[in-house]
């Protein structure tokens, strides 16, 4: 028996109870993991709430990313073995004691990584890496848009778009989240309420315009992005905060410029992908390069409280459950 | 005054008129080049009935076309007077001769004819910047290409095996899928005898392809998007069946690169036509990449050489002799 955060009914934050859970043994290709650490990200509350980014059906336990130690291993698992710390991204399931995870999402954790800095920035970070060094190919002081600079991905884009010598304009709400945006490496940040951030990249730049842009806004800046991207550059979709994609026109679709949708899930499908993501972000991290800032860690009974807490925007870093 | 083919009214090939033509001298920047050869593209035919805007009329068509400068305006120093040049940025081609901004002249070196050069500046650019720029071919990769047998299709193909890639072409007749196998596809597929997606799937295994060319649009640009790899890329240059609605845009899988092309897109500089012109004339003098020219007609006959066109009855490049 141990405990975990289980969902009934999609609801408010009171709709996450905290309950006795059985863990059985790991099938063939499972691990039991004794989890230390879970992060807590916005998508856990539009499973909370069932909006229509939602593919969770309750009941279930929300959470989707988490460190701990392996207990035991099912049939067939070789990259991990019980006692090494591991971690895994995009896995629901997450805000719970102990669990049993498929060995493909776990990676095994390098000595001198904290649990709780992991569980903070795991998958931020595999999303931040897949986008920087997936995509595109960068020289030195080129320009990226980064929107939403200032929130939990953008922090750590600035900060490690900064270290690969990149240019950074990100796009900020509040002339505080600009602050904080330009501490973590952003070098121009947009109030996006008060000015056109279009025309602002095109000024900045001298208009040779950005080699990348990343968009996880969707609806409301999608086809303003695609004005900001440069020929031979890439514009990447990779998240939908404001709604879905508008249709796209012709000429719309910006001459000679790279457009696709790419997200940490294509990282995560394929293992050699996965293996050199986690890697470089471990990297990273360890370097203190990526520097989280974890502003809430609160035992994992208080899941309820953790949501209230990111709900309310008043939160400027991360928020981590500890079992 | 000099003869050119002038286009009064947009219609069909009847339009096309041989008659004089008023050319001023050139003017600053520009170039008087006196032509001997001009390339037919199936863009002619789309300005000239009118589903291509043009900006002026009357105009002589024409976009791609070789000769021999005959005088400067001011202040040109990309060419001098007797060099052997060639285009493709700027209309009239189907004339005796044409004013052109010099620093768009490329020079030829002596053993690319005038002819072998008004036959694929346009096309063989096109192929370049494709197979070598949007997404460079090498070995391992693959490439799916549409209209195969097409004159872009024929130089594209070549040098995509010529790079090492495997090369998938689409052709619309039994003919034509000969022709796309004797210019380098490995493997042909007839669009109107087979689901070319279901075969793309089929012959890589369910991996899809890393690079797709489609100028043809409406029609195969949905189940383009889908013959994609991982990080494949899907060029659009032309829309030969309609253009493609807003909605099927939001169509790309993820993970997947769209890129519109156009041949301007990658020969702003000087330095880079100069480039893309060089490599061209490097890949078709070491024969890895043939051109040919199929049809000549003289330069009056413009309208005949448009009708056949339209009427499928050309194959590779057509020229007019000039």
């Amino acid at each position: 028996m141990t405990k975990a955060i289980r969902l009934h009914a999609f609801g408010g934050p009171e709709v996450l109870v905290y309950e006795d859970v059985d863990v059985p043994a790991p099938g063939p290709g499972e691990v039991r993991l004794d989890q230390t650490a879970a992060g807590v990200n916005y998508l856990d509350i539009y499973h909370r709430t069932g909006n229509h980014f939602a593919n969770l059906v309750p009941p279930a336990t929300p959470g989707v990313e988490a460190v701990g130690i392996v207990g035991a291993v099912g049939a067939g698992v070789t990259n991990v073995k019980p006692g090494d710390k591991a971690a895994y991204p995009l896995t629901a399931g997450g805000y719970a004691a102990a669990r049993l995870v498929p060995a493909s999402a776990l990676m095994r954790v390098p000595d001198g990584i904290d649990d709780r800095d992991l569980a903070a920035t795991y998958m931020k970070g595999l999303t931040v890496g897949h986008m920087l060094n997936d995509l595109t190919t960068f020289a030195p002081g080129d320009f990226i848009l980064w929107h939403a600079a200032a929130g939990g991905v953008g922090l750590i884009a600035c900060q490690w778009a900064k270290h690969l010598g990149l240019t950074v304009i990100g796009t900020v709400s509040s002339d505080e989240k600009a602050a904080r945006a330009k501490a973590a490496g952003c070098d121009h940040a947009i109030l996006y309420s008060k000015e056109n951030f279009a025309d602002r990249v095109r000024e900045i730049t001298d208009g040779k315009l950005c080699q990348a842009v990343y968009d996880g806004v969707g609806a409301d800046t999608w086809l303003d992005s695609l004005k900001c991207v440069r020929p031979y550059g890439v514009c990447a979709s990779f998240g939908l905060a404001s709604g879905p994609l508008p249709p796209l026109g012709f000429a719309d679709i910006p001459a000679e410029g790279f457009v696709t949708r790419a997200s940490v899930a294509a990282v995560v499908r394929d293992r050699p992908t996965y293996e050199k993501g986690a890697a470089t972000f471990f990297d990273v991290l360890k370097k203190g390069i990526i520097t989280p800032h974890i502003e809430h860690a609160l035992p994992l009974a208080e899941a309820a409280e953790a949501h209230r807490l990111l709900e309310s925007r008043k939160t400027t870093g991360s928020l981590v459950l500890l079992p | 005054m000099i003869k050119a083919v002038v286009l009064h009214t947009p219609g069909g090939p009847e339009n096309l008129s041989w008659e004089d033509w008023d050319l001023p001298p050139p003017a600053a920047g520009e170039a008087r080049v006196r032509q001997t050869f001009a390339g037919l593209n199936y863009v002619d035919t789309y300005l000239r009935s009118g589903r291509y805007p043009l900006a002026t009329l009357p105009v002589v068509l024409g976009r791609e076309a070789a000769g021999v400068v005959e005088t400067l305006g001011d202040g040109v120093d990309t060419v001098r007077v007797g060099d052997r040049v060639a285009y493709s940025s700027h209309l009239g081609g189907y004339a005796e001769a044409n004013n052109v901004p010099a620093d768009r002249l490329v020079s030829l070196p002596d053993d690319v004819s005038d002819e072998l050069a008004a036959a694929m500046m346009l096309k063989g650019m096109t192929a370049q910047f494709l197979v070598r720029q949007t997404r460079p071919l090498g070995p391992g990769d693959t490439l799916l290409y549409h209209a195969a047998a097409g004159g872009v299709g024929l130089i594209a193909c070549q040098w995509a095996k010529h790079l090492g890639a495997t090369v998938i072409g689409t052709v619309g007749s039994a003919d034509k899928a000969a022709r796309a196998k004797a210019h380098g596809c490995d493997h042909v597929i007839n669009y109107n005898e087979e689901d070319f997606l279901e075969r793309v799937m089929a012959l890589t295994g369910g991996v899809g392809v890393d690079f797709v060319c489609d100028a043809v649009g409406r029609t195969t640009i949905e189940k383009s998007m889908q013959a994609l790899a991982h990080h494949g890329v899907l060029a659009s240059y032309g829309a030969a069946s309609g253009q493609v609605a807003p909605e099927t845009w939001a169509k790309m899988p993820p993970e997947r690169f769209l890129v519109k092309t156009t041949l301007p897109g990658y020969t702003k500089t000087r330095e880079q036509l100069l480039a893309a012109a060089n490599d061209l004339f490097a890949v078709v003098r070491s024969g890895a990449v043939r051109i040919e020219i199929n049809q000549r007609y003289a330069l009056k006959d413009a309208a005949q050489a448009h009708a056949d066109l339209e009427g499928r009855k050309t194959t590779g490049s057509t020229v007019f002799v000039i």
